[in-house]
Parts: C-alpha cells; structure tokens; sequence
C-alpha cells in the first residue's frame, strides 16, 4: 500500500562504513639515530600531557608560556586529567595511534609503552638538543630500557619515614630517630601507642606496603623482580613477611578499620598516626592533609646500615611518542622543562627533588622542600642501584599487596592464604 | 486494560476492616507508614545531604572528622571552586557539558524518532534484519568499540571537537532509544495513519503530524534520559577531547581530586555538588513527564 521509502536508519551505517574505508595504518616508528636542535622557522604545534592537580596545572601552563616565549614558532597544547583516567585515556591512544607528542610519565608503565615502541628512542639526542649529564648517572638509567634512553626523569624521591611532631607531643614522646633495627621500630610504634592510651598510633602496619618487602628483601641483597621481570622471592617467604607484623598490629599500629574510615586520607594524614612510611615527595600532600606547620622525615629501618636498600625512583619522567611529527621540537620542550632553571623555579618540588643539576638551581628550594632535599642527602650512603624498570603490571600487583595487607590486617584472611593469592594473582598478572 | 485491573487488587482487603473502627485504624496505619516512609528516606537521602554537608568543611577537616557537621563551616570551597582551573573558569565546564547535554537531547529527539517510524510503519526490504542488528548493538558492551571508534573520529580529525559526542546522537545509534520509541509508534492504531494518507499525506506530514504528537511522552522520556546520561559520560568526553578548554564538568571535576598529587577533598566535594544541580533541577521539572511517560507506556497494550 505505501510507497517505499529509503530508511533513514540506513544512513547511518552508511557512514559508519564509509569512515571505516577511510582508516589508514596508524602510529610510525620513531627513528632514534636523528638529532639536533628544530627548525626555528618551521611553524610546529606540539600536544603535551599530563596528570596533577590544578596546582600543578598552573605551574605547567607558566612554564609552556615561557617556552612559547623563546620558541616563538612552537606552540604547545597542554592537556591533563587524574591518574587513572590519564592511563586510561593514554591506552587508547596507543592503541588507537593518537598519543600525544610529548608525555609526563610513570615509571610503572614504561616497560609496557617502551617495549611496544611507543616510545621514541632520545638516545641520538644526548648532548645534541638533549643535556643529560646534568643527571645522576644511576637516575637517568631508569628512563633506559635495553640501552635505549626512552625517557627523562623530572625528580627524584626515595622511600622514607615521616614523622608529625603535633602527633608526637599530643602522645608526650619522643620522634624516631631513623635508621634503626626493624625491631626497634616496632617497639617505638608500640610505646607511642602505649603513652597515647590508645588516643592515637606509632604508625601504619608496613607490611601492607610492597615497597617495604622490597626494602626488607634488598637489605638482603636483592629485588623484588629478576632482571628478567619474574618474582625473585617464595611463597614462603612472603606468608613470613606478613606475619612478622602480627605483633605491631596488636598493640602498635592503627586497627585496619579505622584506616578504612578515614579513606582516601591515610591514618598519617588524617592525624591519627605519629609515623609513617612512604615515598620522600608526599611531603607536599601531607602537609596538605594533615594542615600541620611541619613535618619530619627520618630514614626507614633497616636491618644492616651499611647496605645500599634505598634507592632514587623517579617520581615522573618525560617521554616523547614515537608517532610525533616533530622530534626536534618535542625535545627541545623536554630539555626545557628538565634542564631550565627557570622551569625548576616555577616547581620547585612538586614534581620530585629535580633531577637536573641546573634545575635545582633555580628551584632554590626552601621550607619542607629543602627538608625533603636535606634527608635525600643524609641517605646518600644508603642509596644503591634502583632495580630494573618495573614489570609490566607492576602497578596492579602492587595494588593487590595493598587490598591483601588490608584483608590480613582486617582478620579476614591469613598472612599464607594471603601469599597464595598473591602468587595466583601474580601468575595470571606476569603472564607466567 | 489488563494491566490496570491489578492495581484494585491490592485495595479491597482493607475495605471491610475500615467500616467498622475507621479512626483509630487508619491513624495507627498512617503514622506507621510515616515513621516507615521519613527511615527509608534518611537513608536513601543520607548520602546525597552527607556531601551537601561536608561541600561546607574546610579540607583538612576530612578524614579528621567523621561526622555529618562541619566543625568549621566555611563556603572557601565554593570560592576556590568558582575561581576555577589552570585559568580556565568554572561556568565554562558548565557551558560545555551544557551544550554536550542540549546537543545529546535534541540529535536524539530527532533521529531515533525517525529511525523508529522507519522500523514501526516502513515495509522496506530486510527491516527484521536491520531491526535485529539495530537490538544487537544493545547487547556489545561499549568498551569493545572504543578503541575502532576512536580510530575512526582520530581519522575524521574531529578528536578535541565536540562531534566524536555528538554525532552518533544524530544517527540514531542509540539503540534504546529507538527500541522505546519503536514500540510506541507499534501501538498506535495504524488507522490514523490510513486516514492521514486518505487524506493525502506523504510519510513527511504522517509523521510530523500524527505520529510525533503522539509519541510525545516517549520523546519526554528519551529526553531526559538523554541529557543525563552525556551529563554524566564520563568516558566518552576523557577520550575525545584533549583541550582543557573543552572539558565537560564530569573531566574538570577528576581534576581536583588527583591522588598522586595533593588532594583537595573540600574542593572536590563542593564542585561535585554544584554539577548536581543542574541535573536535579531538571529532573525535577520534567520528572511529571517522567513518570507521566513511563505510565503511558504501560498503559498502550
């Protein structure tokens, strides 16, 4: 009866497929024998991203301006997000052949980005375009992946232990001094706990933290990983690291569920804890969350001093996409945020003690910034080799140590099933 | 019709009871069903006034304090939050997320009710087919297309342009949306179209004339489920805008709360309510047609 009539609905699969027609191969890889400093009459617009806060936001946007200002033909797009969503959005990207030119990056995921060739190899550009004598010879080899430099370190931090004096005389004792015996550590979480009445805690149970596994395991003598990325440690031994704590977490440490009260604080920011240990640039958050004048940081435990356990990690590195379309300019945007002493002014810090000589010039850091530096240098016979680039999946192994540490520390599982779901969970993460 | 009959069902046990001792009864029923109704409700609720209340807490008071009151009321954290980000202010997160959501209603609007008179009164040839692919793309689940998607628009040169959000709105390539309307129009008695047709309407005037009137609680309905859904998409805009400038409110608001960085929980809290606003209050305006429109569709049968 009715006249047909071509469906609407059709169109749009029409131009579905006429966009799928019209895909073309995507990503390219990046030569690494080039070099040298951009064309300064050539008009390039480079995309930078990174994650933060709008702190740090604000930092970026005055550092691209004066970068903008001495590369009057290089304009830069300056993008940011959270850090989940930063991943999240990055792994599309890649897989989608959009990344962009140049990139803020996490130490955890380099293995990953660099072994697929994301990454474009910097090694041609050092000493031509790129300075990177200006950093610690051991530092600048975490951004190296099978002697290819893929990315540059901003700063550094290493693991320490902090301190809140306010905490501390709310108890009526005294800090920790730093460097002692683990035993001694938990002794001194306990007779805080003890002189408080309860009010608040020594600390955090540390076993929920991986890193101090690896700190107890490289006082051994060796890491978390192998060089061929597998788990260089037993069951056994794992089961032992959690139990040691049953003690602490008795009598010395806050309860696992007063820690889940005060979440997404930590027991330390959240005032209720005298100590805690953690990465040396969560100065800055901390003084933020517990609104505290000031803070101190001591050296962790350790069981034999003269071992080198610590280690620099790169708090952040900067890479280069080995899609872009200009990598003389993307380089020198990365020279200028490393090395500048006027880019170490305007972050001091934030990103890290910076790990270019020249930048920590200009940073001319003060306050706690300067505490943090000052305890990086008290620790420098402490500091040893960092270990190899972290595995890929490092991060959700370490967030799986954390939900297990939590789990023991609630009395819903016990330190061996604990260990046996670590080494499951591993097993699917490594691909083994 | 059948529908309605079971709705006095659930009166009549009551009837003979309440003749005899009305009052007392039915006070002792309401007030129960009162205390009952104002618990349910301080639950559901406690949440929601939680973060109203703590949007008014200074930002070292979280974590310290527990408690639904703010020990040191202040409104910094809506001041901080208005002055904005990395220069960018805040009503323009606000205005993008408003034209997302506009854009969202209308490219819906128009297109799935065309698509949908298409597959409910249009005998064209392969329609169950099209009709079964179009159910389909209900069942893939989003992260499957993502990365081909992307691909595509990447490809356009439209990534950090609003149309990677937009134009799929346009094509009708929400499937429920079309499925809702399709079964609309399918219990709309075709007469009235025969008699359109008599009278020597095309498909143009038969559509815009009768059936869009008549459609019109199922437009309401994809409307709002339509603006609240992009004011929310949270994944879509992270992955195809990169600008700063162009970030809805769901992105701007992930911004004052990185972890890695310092946190600002105060501030986060405070914008996360002014973006509920909006979507309140429009839910509150339309929510009669909401219902209005769920209840019709359940009455056609």
């Amino acid at each position: 009866m009715f006249k047909r009539i071509s469906p609407r609905a059709g169109s749009g699969v029409a131009v579905t497929l006429a966009a799928a027609l019209m895909l073309t191969a995507c990503g390219g890889s990046g030569g690494g024998d080039a070099g040298g400093t951009p064309d300064p009459n050539e008009e390039v617009t480079l995309n930078f991203t990174w994650w933060g806060n709008e702190d740090r936001a604000e930092r970026y946007e005055k550092a691209i301006a004066l970068f903008e200002e001495e590369n009057p033909n290089i304009d830069v797009n300056g993008t940011f997000m959270d850090f989940p969503a930063y991943w999240e959005k990055r792994q599309t990207e890649a897989a989608g052949g959009g990344l962009p030119d140049v990139m803020q990056f996490d130490y955890s995921y380099l293995r990953q980005y660099g072994q697929n060739g994301l990454l474009l190899d910097l090694t041609g550009f050092e000493g031509d375009g790129l300075t990177t004598d200006s950093i610690d010879e051991t530092l600048l080899a975490t951004g190296k992946l099978e002697d290819q430099t893929l990315a540059v370190p901003t700063g550094y931090n290493a693991w320490s232990l902090f301190e809140n004096p306010a905490v501390l005389e709310q108890a009526g004792v005294e800090g920790y001094e730093g460097g002692t015996t683990w035993d001694d550590y938990d002794a001194y979480m306990a007779s805080v706990t003890e002189a408080s009445g309860g009010e608040v805690y020594g600390g955090t149970d540390y076993t929920m933290r991986i890193q101090n596994f690896e700190l107890q395991l490289r006082q051994e003598g060796r890491d978390l990983f192998t060089e061929e990325g597998e788990i260089n440690f037993t069951q056994e031994e794992l089961a032992e690291f959690w139990s040691s704590a049953e003690d602490i977490r008795e009598n010395a440490v806050i309860p696992a569920r007063q820690l889940e009260e005060v979440a997404p604080k930590s027991g330390f920011g959240a005032n209720l804890t005298a100590t805690e240990m953690t990465w040396s640039n969560f100065m800055g958050g901390y003084l933020g969350d517990t609104g505290a004048e000031d803070l101190n940081i001591v050296a962790p435990p350790t069981s034999d001093p003269s071992v080198q356990d610590l280690y620099q990690k790169p708090s952040m590195l900067h890479a280069v996409s080995a899609g872009t379309e200009h990598p003389e300019a993307a380089v020198a945007f990365i020279e200028f945020l490393i090395n500048s002493p006027e880019v170490g002014e305007i972050f001091g810090a934030t990103l890290g003690v910076p790990a270019s000589e020249t930048a920590l010039e200009g940073a001319a850091l003060e306050g706690p910034e300067l505490e943090v530096k000052e305890y990086l240098d008290s620790v420098a016979d402490r500091i040893g080799e960092p270990p190899a680039a972290p595995v890929v999946g490092y991060g959700a192994l370490e967030n799986t140590f954390l939900t297990l540490g939590t789990s023991i520390g609630l009395g819903a599982i016990t330190p061996e099933e604990a260990a046996q779901q670590f080494f499951d969970e591993a097993a699917v993460t490594l691909g083994s | 019709m059948t529908t309605i009959e079971t709705n006095p069902t659930a009166v009549p046990p009551v009837q003979p009871v309440r003749k005899r001792r009305q009052t007392p009864r039915k006070t002792a029923a309401t007030v129960v069903w009162i205390i009952g109704i104002v618990v349910l409700t301080a639950v559901v609720l406690y949440p929601l006034m939680w973060m109203i209340s703590a949007s008014f807490k200074p930002s070292s008071e979280f974590g310290s304090n527990q408690g639904f009151l703010p020990e040191n009321p202040t409104v910094d954290n809506f001041v901080k939050v208005m002055e904005g980000v990395a220069g960018i202010p805040t009503w323009k997160f606000f205005w993008n997320s408003t034209i997302l959501g506009v854009g969202a209603v209308i490219g819906t609007v128009i297109s799935s009710s065309m698509a949908a008179y298409a597959f409910a009164r249009l005998d064209f040839k392969g329609r169950p087919l099209f009709f079964t692919m179009m159910i389909g793309t209900l069942l893939l689940p989003f992260h499957v297309l993502i990365i081909p998607q992307y691909m595509i628009f990447r490809n356009l040169g439209m990534v950090d342009t609003f149309f990677p959000l937009l134009v799929g709105k346009f094509l009708a390539t929400e499937a429920f949306f079309v499925f809702l309307m399709v079964q609309f129009i399918r219990n709309l008695p075709k007469e009235l179209d025969e008699a359109a047709r008599i009278d020597g309407c095309g498909h143009w005037r038969i559509f815009w004339s009768i059936t869009v009137p008549l459609i019109k609680p199922a437009l309401i309905t994809s409307s709002i489920f339509a603006f609240i859904w992009s004011w929310n998409d949270f994944l879509g805009p992270l992955l195809y805008l990169n600008s700063p400038d162009n970030y809805p409110l769901p992105l701007a608001l992930r911004v004052f709360n990185d972890q890695s960085s310092a946190s600002d929980y105060g501030a986060t809290v405070a914008i996360s309510v002014l973006a509920l606003l909006p979507v309140m209050l429009f839910f509150v305006i339309f929510q009669r047609f909401l219902v209005d429109g769920v209840a019709t569709q359940g009455l056609k049968g």
